[in-house]
């Protein structure tokens, strides 16, 4: 069966909150083969607790608050989610609060917190899948019923890419046991965790300003404007179209390719065998749309 | 810097090991003495020792033979180093979350001052994920997820001394991670006569290693198998650097005790226990003590029982009769094997149970009815 992933792309500046809306409204509706945003989003939450896990590692190369909040108001505004069942999480509060997230673990409004909050930490349960054993944020396991991962798209010394898959290393309280052999298997073995994979409903990789080279640290010297978001329900193939995406801005700035500098993205393949989703392009149906400063749209293309 | 003082009991026999896991540390009993500690939510952040930087960016660390590379913002497998800009840090500095006074018998040492106490201690992390691990709730967290106290050097070695209390034992995880807190709390108890003893698994550079050792009194290895397989499977580690960092101690003279955690049915076949006593005995010679323990179902392995006695009792056996001078059983209160025997008249040289010392028959280092010298550090 194939997987859909849609690209959509910003043509204007840097994106605000009402941009971002737009572009996943514009992902959304792509995503829904017809049936349009409102459709899809009623059947992905339709009730509940949210959670959206974000990527906070590296401060200013972060997941963006205005795109958090664009799609916290569609879940409200859609599926009638109450603020307050909306929950911005990561490993720790510092790390939100260092890229810009307003901090709250009141019982009103959004929330916003680190599995190092007060009352939270990991489960007291190990989850196992493969060679990973880990305990899980509480966020996840006890708070939530759905989760959105709402990852970064840059480049990872040992992984090869940091994306999806690889923001889930966060939701764990002991990722810096899987970092060998470029994250191969653990990415996908983390990913296959129950609370993980059984609370998955879509990611959202927020591929606006990429850093290609260097990463997961930030460093400004390595950074191309794509200006796109990747959504899907499949993690593995928004993964897998997120590759494409970082191997050709690595190639457009004279990079060499992942593999040829002994980083290449395995853990796609392993993520696929472990029935995690589609790591093909050939099995991919990919919608790639382009919205401009006006707020127009038309189709797009990936790599350009 | 904020301080919050908080009296906490130092209990014997008993860690106080503070996780997010159990929220709060609880004192099992056996309270004897009461302390003043500073706890802290703030990390350490000295810069590590042993690492380089790497083409480019990041850095190798060299402490273990894992050889972990990590870039900006990332950490190595143990959890507590991490890469801030190209410099390596040690977020563990002084920050034990696990503190007690233990009798030396526990760690175990039963040839190094027998019947003194350890002040002992540990951190988060680990660079090892043994599957058995028996302190996993500290050993497999990163140090935000325990609760840390604020101890330097400086206040373990002036508690020592107020307390009488002979020795620090760096234990529970492998000290190894918090190689530059140990090394300098080891550097400056020797001024102040104060003995450090090491317990660990050996999974260490032998660099590090070799310029730790001065400073250390005594080391005891968890040798947990004598299959890489297993090392592979369970532990997640290597063999064949823990076997060389084990001629490296022998050869350094620093005092040597060696424990073998007998899991049922992944290490207990008469063959293995045969090619460790024979490896032990070309390598280490026959007087290093060797200990088997008795596996008690945790952590990851809660899927097997216990270690029959009868396990134990072989692998007892086979060694004392390769050649192994002192062979021990632990986790089996009151077995005829927790005694010292000596070698050569066969009688008993110190007499335990448990953790407890009922008689010692030594005269300084040697056996008081034959006069047989004994290995080890005794008063």
């Amino acid at each position: 069966m194939m997987s859909r992933v849609a690209v959509v792309r910003f043509a204007g500046g840097l994106p605000g909150s009402d941009q971002y809306a737009v572009m996943l409204k514009c992902g959304l509706t792509a995503l829904s083969d017809g049936g349009g945003y409102a459709g899809l989003v009623k059947r992905l939450f339709p009730s509940g607790t949210v959670g959206m896990k974000a990527s906070c590692l590296a401060r200013q190369n972060s997941t963006s608050p205005a795109l958090a909040e664009a799609l916290a108001k569609i879940l409200i505004e859609i599926s009638g989610i109450k603020d307050n069942n909306i929950i911005v999480w990561e490993r720790t509060s510092r790390e939100l609060k260092q890229a810009g997230y307003s901090l709250n673990a009141a019982s009103i409004g959004g929330r916003c917190l680190g599995t190092d909050a007060a009352d939270i930490g990991y489960s007291a349960e190990f989850f196992s899948s493969g060679k990973v054993s880990s305990m899980v944020s509480r966020i996840l396991t006890d708070l939530v019923d759905h989760n959105i991962n709402l990852a970064l798209l840059k480049d990872h010394s040992l992984a090869g890419m940091s994306a999806g898959l690889k923001n889930m290393y966060g939701a764990i309280h002991n990722p810096n046991k899987f970092h060998a052999n470029n994250c191969d298997p653990f990415a996908a073995d983390v990913n296959n965790l129950e609370p993980i994979k059984g609370k998955h409903r879509l990611t959202v990789i927020e591929a606006v300003s990429v850093q290609y080279e260097n990463g997961p640290g930030f460093d400004g010297r390595h950074f191309d404007r794509y200006g796109g978001l990747i959504l899907s329900d499949d993690p593995v193939a928004a993964d897998r179209v997120a590759q494409e995406i970082l191997e050709h801005l690595r190639s457009k700035h004279g990079r060499p390719t992942l593999a040829d500098v002994n980083r290449p993205v395995k853990y796609l393949a392993s993520a696929q065998q472990a029935g995690l989703g589609t790591a093909e392009m050939r099995s991919i149906n990919l919608v790639v749309r382009l919205i401009d400063a006006a707020g127009s749209e038309k189709a797009g293309e990936l790599l350009s | 810097m904020k301080r919050r003082w908080f009296i906490k009991c130092l209990g014997c026999g008993t860690a106080l090991a503070a996780s997010q896991i159990d929220l709060w540390p609880t004192i099992l009993g056996g309270i004897q003495n009461a302390y003043a500690f500073g706890f802290t939510k703030e990390l350490a952040s000295v810069e590590a020792r042993y690492y380089k930087k790497l083409p480019g960016r990041g850095i190798e660390c060299g402490i273990c033979p894992r050889k972990c590379m990590v870039t900006d913002l990332e950490r190595g497998y143990c959890g507590t180093r991490e890469n801030r800009g190209d410099v390596y840090h040690t977020l563990v500095y002084g920050r034990p979350c696990a503190v007690n006074i233990d009798p030396i018998e526990k760690k175990p040492f039963f040839h190094f001052y027998p019947g003194s106490n350890a002040f002992s201690l540990a951190t988060a992390g680990c660079n090892l994920n043994c599957k058995c691990c028996q302190n996993w709730d500290i050993s497999q967290s990163r140090p935000e997820q325990t609760d840390n106290l604020d101890l330097p050097p400086a206040e373990v070695i002036a508690l020592c001394t107020e307390k009488k209390v002979p020795t620090v034992a760096y234990t529970y995880n492998e000290p190894v991670i918090f190689y530059e807190y140990m090394y300098d709390l080891a550097e400056l108890g020797h001024k102040h006569g104060i003995r450090s003893v090491m317990v660990s698994s050996g999974y260490i550079e032998a660099e590090p290693l070799a310029a730790l050792m001065p400073h250390l009194d005594a080391i005891k290895v968890d040798l947990k198998a004598i299959r890489e397989t297993y090392y592979r499977d369970y532990v997640d580690g290597e063999l064949k650097p823990i076997l060389d960092r084990l001629v490296q101690i022998k050869k350094s003279g620093t005092w040597l005790e060696l424990v073998y955690l007998v899991i049922p049915t992944l290490n207990d076949s008469d063959e293995e226990f045969t090619e460790l006593a024979r490896w032990v005995k070309t390598n280490l010679g026959t007087e290093v003590p060797m200990h088997f323990s008795r596996f008690h179902p945790q952590y990851l392995l809660k899927n097997l029982p216990p270690t029959p006695q009868k396990t134990l009792e072989r692998a007892h056996d086979i060694c004392r009769t390769e050649g192994l001078d002192f062979v021990y059983l632990g986790n089996l209160p009151g077995h005829p094997a927790e005694s010292t025997y000596c070698p050569k008249c066969k009688r008993v040289l110190i007499e335990r149970r448990g953790f407890q010392i009922n008689q010692t028959n030594l005269k300084g280092n040697h056996c008081a009815f034959c006069g047989r010298e004994i290995p080890g550090r005794f008063a």
